[in-house]
Parts: C-alpha cells; structure tokens; sequence
C-alpha cells in the first residue's frame, strides 16, 4: 500500500509516541508490527480471510523464537545470579580477597574491582552485584575516609561488569538476533572487559597514589602477616589451587581411560584435555604443586594459607563449571547455565555451615546415609526390572531427587530457591516479551523490505565509515540514557548490523585489519561496551539507583552521579580503543 | 521448619498437581481430540492412538479441579504484587507453575549431563523435552511479568502527566494489546488449530508434539496476556500515580535485609571465634 520509505517514518514515530505514553516495550512492538503489515498489504489483503494471511508471519516468527534452544540459557542464568546474590558466596570472597591486599594503597576498592570482575564471570547481569558491593564494600570504604565519589565510581562501575565479560546475557541476546556464534562473542569480549576492568584497576591506583588523602589505609593488626611472607603465602594458596584443579583433571582423565571413553577416534574431536596422553601432564603438574606445599611452604603455611584463601574457592569453582564448559567444548551455553544454577545451589547450602562441621554431620549420619543409598539403589533396579528405564538412568534420577530434598532442607534454602524462581520469573518475562514483540516487529519489517531500504540508503549516502560507526555510537549512548539494553539490541540492532555489515571492512578502525568474518562479533563487542556507559549515564543510569537503595541517606543521586564522571570516561577510553583497534577481538578467536 | 514445609507445599500443592495432569495430557492429548470427533477418520492420530476412556475423562477432572483450587488459593508473597484485580490469582497460579517448570527443566539437563558424559548413555528425550517446556516457560513468564507490572516501560514522560492523562495513556496501551491479540488470532487460528487435530510432532526420535501445543499456547496465552492488561487497568483505575524508578525497589529493598542478616550473621561467627 505505502512505499518502505513512508513505512519506516510512521513507525519511527509512532514508536517514539507508543513509548512516551509508557505502553510497555514488547507490545508496543508486537502491535507496531502488525502496524507496518497492514501499512504493506492494506486491510483487505490482511483482514480479508479469518485465521489466515499475512499476519500468520508474526505468529511464525514468534514460534520460531520460542523454539530457539540457545534462549533457554537467559532464565537460567538469572535463575543462577538470583541464587548467587543470595548465597553468601560474596560476603566471603570480600573477606578473602580483603585479606590479601589490606595493606594496599587502595585496597578496598582495588578488592572492589577484582571481586566485581570474578563476580561478572559469574553472572552475566547487572543489578544484584552494585546491590551486593554497595551492602559489603560501601561502608568499609566510608569508614576508613575513602573519597567517596572514588569509593561510589568504583562500585558502580566495576558492579555494571556482569554483561561485558563473558557469560553476559547481553551478548547471548545480540548472538540470537543477529545469528552471530555467542561462543565467539563470549571469547573475543574476554580481552575488552579485563582491559576496562584493568583501566578501573589502574586510575584507582594512580589517583589514590597521587593523593593518598583519598585512600588511608586500616590500622594495622598484630601478628599480622607482612610484605614478602603475605606474598609467600598467596603464593601457597596459589599452589592449593593448581594441586586442585590439575588433581580433578587428573581424576577425569584417569576415568576416561579407564572407562575407555577417550580412545581417539578417526573423525571424531578428542574430549579437550581428555585424552590419555594428559595424564602425564597433570600428573607432573599435581606432583610439584603438592611438593610445593609440603616442601617448600610447610603444613602451617598451607594450614594459613588455605584460611585466608578459602573464601576464594567458592567463586573459582562456579566460574570453573560455567566458562569451563563453554570454553572447554564441554557443553553447549545452555547446558552451561544449568550447570551453574546446580553448582550456585549445592554451594549455597553448603555455606550454611563451615566445613569441619559437614564432615561430623557426614561421620554421624553414616548409617542413615547408607542405608538411604541402598535403598536408592534397589528402588532403581526395580524400576529399572519394571520399566525398562535402564539401571544408571534410574538411580541417577532417584539419586538426584533424594540430593535436592536434603539440601532443600538445610536452612533457609528452600526458601532462597522459592524466592529466586519468582524473580527469575519476573525477569524472563520482562526480556522474553519484549524479544517476542521486537521478532514481530522485525519479521514484519522484513518484509515489507526496511533494513535493506536503510542499508542501501546510509550506505548509497557516501559518508566516511568511521563517521557512521561514530553515529551509531552516539544514536546508542543517547538511547542508554533511557531504555534497557534488551529494547535497544532487539530493535535498532536489526537496522544498524546490516550497514555495519555493508560498510568496507578495510576502513574499520585505524590500526590492523578486521578479519570481514569477525565484523558481526566486533559490533557486538562494541555494542556491548556502549551498554556500559548506559548502567551508567544520567538521567536514568540503573547502577545509581541501584545503589541509592542500599548507600546512607545523605548521598544523594546527584552525588552518585558526580562520582561517576571519571568512570564514564575511562568507558569512553576503552570504547575508543575499541575502535581505533578492532583486531584485539580477533585474538583469541 | 514444619511450617515452611507445609507453607511451600501449600503455594505449590495444587500448582503441582496441575502441572502433573497437564504432562499427561500434553501427552495424551489425542485420545480426547479424538472422542470429540476433532480428528480426521483418515489422519494418523486415529491409527496411533485410542479414543478416551475413563482414566482420560478422570485426568481431564482432576485437572479442573486443580485449576480452581489452585486459582481460589493462590497468594503472593512480601516480594511479589498484591493481587488486587480480577484476573490476577490466575495469572500468580499460573506463575507458580512456571517456577516449578523451570526447576524441572533444570533437573532435566543436570540428569542428561550427568548420563552423558558420565555413565556415555545420552537420552534421546533431554534436550526436546527441555526445549519443549522452556516454550512454555517463555510463554507463561510474561503473563506473571504483567500481573506483576514488570514489563519494560519508559516512564520519563508518563511519570509528568497528570492522573486523567494517564489513564488516557493506559487505555490506549490496553486498547492496542487488544488490537494485537486479535491480529495475532485473525492470521494464526487456522495454522494452529489444524496443527493441534492433526497432533503434528517435531518429527525426531522422542517426538515430542511440540508444533501441536506451542502453536496454540501462542494464540492462548497472548489472549491470557491482554486479558490481565484489562484487569490491571480496572485495578489501577482509582489508585493515585505512582512513582516509578528504574530499578524495582521492592527487590532490592528484601535484597538488603537478606543480606545484611547474612552479614551480621557471619560477624557473630568472628566474634564467636
């Protein structure tokens, strides 16, 4: 009926009218789609026919999403960072890490930055950490006489992390809309997110070096550790570490030998640091990790070590499961997510008590444990007599249900997992919706032919690439400061990938050339980076809200705000380096 | 802890029960679709499947009681939205069932992890089935999201407007979800309905008919969508405006308190030590 070009403007429009009198997001979208249907084919072709046409399109595209095995993976990873927030893995990793660099010139929020980042690698929100740094760090900083915009900047900015260094649900969301590998996005925002996080790290050094009033340091404890023996005794706790993990690796390995799993096979991708010949290699690995310990440290070093570290090893252990399996070709994002909502869970009820104290729980109850299990293993090889479910498949699925019933009985955690499902709930069907309503919308778009119109158009135009990669940072920083991420990715993604797309590789960036195949991950990357700023920005950044809630009364949005300014411009840094040299992404990809 | 045994099985008892009868049925569904001559004399369905008999007929009632014993139960919790209009115990009871797809969908994948790469005895129903409940998941998580108020909304100009204003405002929102639901339905009902009476599976090896249910849960749970928009503006009605902020305080608010008892509780453990 009307030409692409009319189409897109009414839509421009009524999007921006749609919005301003609050419709929510999703079916201001899903309703302009049938918008620009009936703007395409007229209300004849659409209407005329019940329970048929061109509208079926919208209900096409919207089924296809919902059978995308890729999406399952967002309620799960917010189902594991509401766990995680409630866990108590973070008090515990402050106090560690805390430990370790106390007398450091800007220790807490150096301990900030680095917890927000092993925190980010855990989850892949934003929200809980500002929440959970301003409630654990806040007030330490404030109390020494820390400045308090270095001590507000810190937080917000190292808590807004979560969607910048991988998993982030942010990249899962711009790998589904525009059919990019999220596992090469998760691998090429690696370097971008440590290098922000390390530009956080390093003004914070400088500044609190440059004017110490801003950073005083804790009074001294007695008996303390100091200096070189604190570094000796990371470096035991260092040695822990790699005697623990090259040990699991070892046992794996070793079980795939013996269970002959791991025979290589012509064709076939050997499982990654599976196949017999690491044996070895972590055997050699474990041994000088445990000569280590008992050699060099000694047992009361590896005795304190272990104590000052331990709180460490929770988080260690979850980002081992998650990235683990995504980078280890384990399993798939998906897979990944539950893993992680398992390994938050168990870990969660075993923070409840400390661990000597499981030990005597496990020594007492021997007997009903046993018997439990003998119990689980004969009721399997009934049902698997009866049914035919097989023997493993039935005591694993009983096993397991006997698993969660007791840990859902330690403590509060049955109520910890009632109230996570809830907000998880809430928080899938606030992005689920709206990506329902945007794929109406684009599908219907699609159709009518509006990304190619404006590809050609910005691209016929003739402006110089970088200007219009400029543009486009701006039309994102501009829409930060007022929507959510997940609107801006699933409605002008679509628009402006295409002309990323079209534009010629070779003038992307100043230094070294861009792979063309890596085009569609570094925009993701980049647009990540943007979203950055955006937890950030006035008036609306959610960081500052965030942690007005949980900051004393007298600091006022402004005032969180003004703190931070010089956060915001070391995001702008690290974006322009993003542009100036595009290939970092290539690297480890 | 007897009581919030029994307080969580009284907000999931019947949830439960439902979700139990309506695997049945997702299942099974055929042998009623077949009993109320849906079926075509000469489509597969009438050569896999039986018609219903009284086991089917009891599975449909204990459904329907579940459904309105669960409806008539449902409350929410301090971290949840009251439920002040119409629809709104509907949408909360579907919510619970949702939450317990979702651990059940989780267990799912940890059970097929577990086959997989420990005992090498993958199953062929895992994935399908994850993917096949996680539709549902998708679906049923924006109708809590609505009884909720937590859909994404720009509240920079509406929060200036005067009450009438935005009662305007929410009356056009409501009008054009309406206007949605009823485009979704003219272009689709035809696709879904013949997809249901013909039972179209997903054509794999476990077969789950994935194409039969999603493609009518679309249609029924956007139409449950619109009809709790109409429900939230009569409840919103009379209510004076509210502020809004970009971050859902309620949240953080029972966030804080959790936390700050964990802390306190771990500094009562140093002082002990």
């Amino acid at each position: 009926m009307f030409d692409i070009g009319t189409i897109s403007l009414v839509l421009l429009v009524a999007m921006l009218v749609l919005l301003a009198i609050g419709m929510p997001l999703g079916f201001a979208s899903a309703f302009l789609g049938v918008g620009v249907l009936f703007m395409k084919f007229g209300p004849d072709f659409l209407f005329g026919n019940f329970g048929q046409g061109p509208l079926n399109i919208l209900s096409q595209r919207i089924y296809g999403l919902l059978t995308d095995y890729v999406l399952i993976s967002i309620p799960l990873f917010i189902f594991m960072a509401n766990l995680l927030e409630r866990s108590g893995i973070a008090g515990e990793m402050y106090n560690s890490l805390n430990v370790w660099l106390n007398r450091t010139r800007g220790g807490i929020a150096i301990v900030t930055s680095i917890m927000a980042v092993i925190m980010a690698a855990m989850s892949g929100i934003i929200g809980g950490e500002v929440v959970l740094l301003g409630l654990i760090a806040l007030p330490q900083m404030l109390r020494l006489g820390y400045n308090q915009n270095l001590a507000i900047g810190t937080i917000c900015a190292s808590g807004s992390l979560g969607t910048m260094i991988p998993p982030s649900i942010v990249l899962i969301m711009y790998g589904l809309i525009t059919e990019t590998s999220i596992k090469a996005l998760f691998t090429a925002s690696f370097l971008p997110g440590l290098m922000l996080a390390s530009f956080f790290i390093i003004y914070i050094i400088v500044v609190t070096n440059l004017d110490p009033s801003k950073a005083p340091l804790p009074e001294k404890k007695e008996g303390e550790p100091e200096g070189l023996k604190k570094a000796g005794l990371f470096g035991t706790f260092l040695a822990i570490i790699v005697a623990g993990f090259s040990g699991i690796l070892l046992l794996r390995v070793l079980f795939f030998t013996v269970t002959g799993q791991n025979v290589a096979v012509e064709g076939v991708e050997p499982i990654s640091l599976g196949s017999p010949d690491y044996i070895l290699k972590f055997g050699i690995v474990f041994a000088v990790a445990m000569a280590v310990l008992f050699l060099v440290a000694g047992k009361q070093a590896t005795a304190t070590a272990w104590d000052m570290g331990k709180g460490l090893v929770a988080p260690i252990v979850v980002i081992g499961v998650v990235l683990g399996s995504i980078y280890g070709g384990i399993t798939g994002i998906t897979e990944a997510a539950g893993m992680g909502v398992i390994a938050v869970f168990f870990i969660a009820a075993l923070l409840h008590r400390p661990f000597p104290e499981w030990l005597e729980l496990l020594k007492a109850r021997g007997v009903p444990i046993a018997i439990v299990l003998a119990v689980v293993l004969g009721l399997a090889f009934g049902v698997d007599k009866i049914t035919g479910f097989g023997f493993a498949e039935s005591s694993v699925f009983l096993g397991f249900i006997v698993l969660f019933g007791a840990t859902l009985r330690v403590g509060s955690m049955s109520e910890l997992v009632m109230d996570s499902l809830k907000r998880t709930l809430k928080s899938t069907g606030k992005i689920i919706w709206v990506t329902i309503g945007a794929t109406a919308l684009a599908g219907a778009y699609t159709i009518a032919g509006g990304p190619t119109y404006i590809a050609n158009t910005i691209v016929g135009a003739d402006l110089p690439t970088m200007g219009i990669i400029l543009v486009m940072m701006v039309i994102f920083l501009f829409l930060g400061a007022f929507m959510d991420w997940v609107g801006i990715v699933l409605l002008v993604m679509p628009v402006f990938l295409p002309i990323v797309l079209k534009l010629p590789v070779e003038e992307l960036g100043f230094i070294g050339e861009l792979n063309p195949r890596h085009v569609a991950v570094w925009f993701g990357v980049v647009f990540c980076m943007n979203m950055q700023v955006s937890f950030l920005s006035p008036p609306f950044g959610p960081a500052a809200f965030y942690l007005k809630s949980v900051a004393p009364p007298h600091i006022t949005l402004t005032d969180i705000f003004k703190g931070f300014l010089p956060f915001i411009g070391i995001q702008l840094l690290a974006l322009s380096v993003l542009l100036v040299w595009p290939n970092m992404i290539s690297i480890f990809l | 802890m007897q009581d919030k045994i029994k307080g969580i099985v009284g907000e999931l008892g019947w949830p439960l029960l439902f979700l139990t009868m309506m695997g049945y049925l997702a299942w099974y569904l055929p042998h009623l679709i077949i009993a109320f001559g849906g079926a075509d004399a000469n489509g597969a369905i009438v050569h896999d499947y039986r018609s219903a008999n009284i086991g089917d007929y009891l599975v449909v009632l204990v459904l329907a009681v579940a459904l309105v014993m669960g409806v008539r139960t449902a409350t929410t919790s301090a971290i949840e939205d009251d439920i002040d209009g119409f629809f709104d115990r509907v949408s909360v009871f579907f919510g619970r069932v949702t939450a317990l797809l979702i651990s059940i969908l989780v267990f799912v994948m940890l059970f097929e992890v577990v086959l997989r790469y420990i005992f090498e005895k993958p199953t062929l129903w895992a994935n399908e089935l994850s993917l096949w409940m996680a539709g549902f998941i998708f679906l049923l998580a924006g109708l809590y999201a609505m009884q909720q108020r937590s859909h994404i909304r720009i509240f920079l100009l509406y929060d200036l407007f005067p009450r009438p204003l935005q009662k305007l405002a929410d009356t056009v929102s409501v009008v054009l979800i309406w206007a949605f639901t009823v485009a979704m339905i003219w272009g689709a009902y035809n696709e879904a309905k013949a997809k249901l009476l013909r039972w179209e599976t997903f054509g794999t090896a476990f077969d789950p008919p994935i194409p039969a249910t999603l493609k009518s849960m679309v249609l029924i749970v956007i139409t449950l969508v619109a009809i709790q928009a109409l429900s939230n503006l009569i409840a919103d009605w009379s209510k004076a405006p509210q502020h809004h902020s970009p971050v859902d305080e309620d949240e953080i608010a029972e966030l804080k308190h959790e936390l700050e008892e964990q802390l306190h509780l771990n500094k009562d453990d140093e002082a002990k030590v």
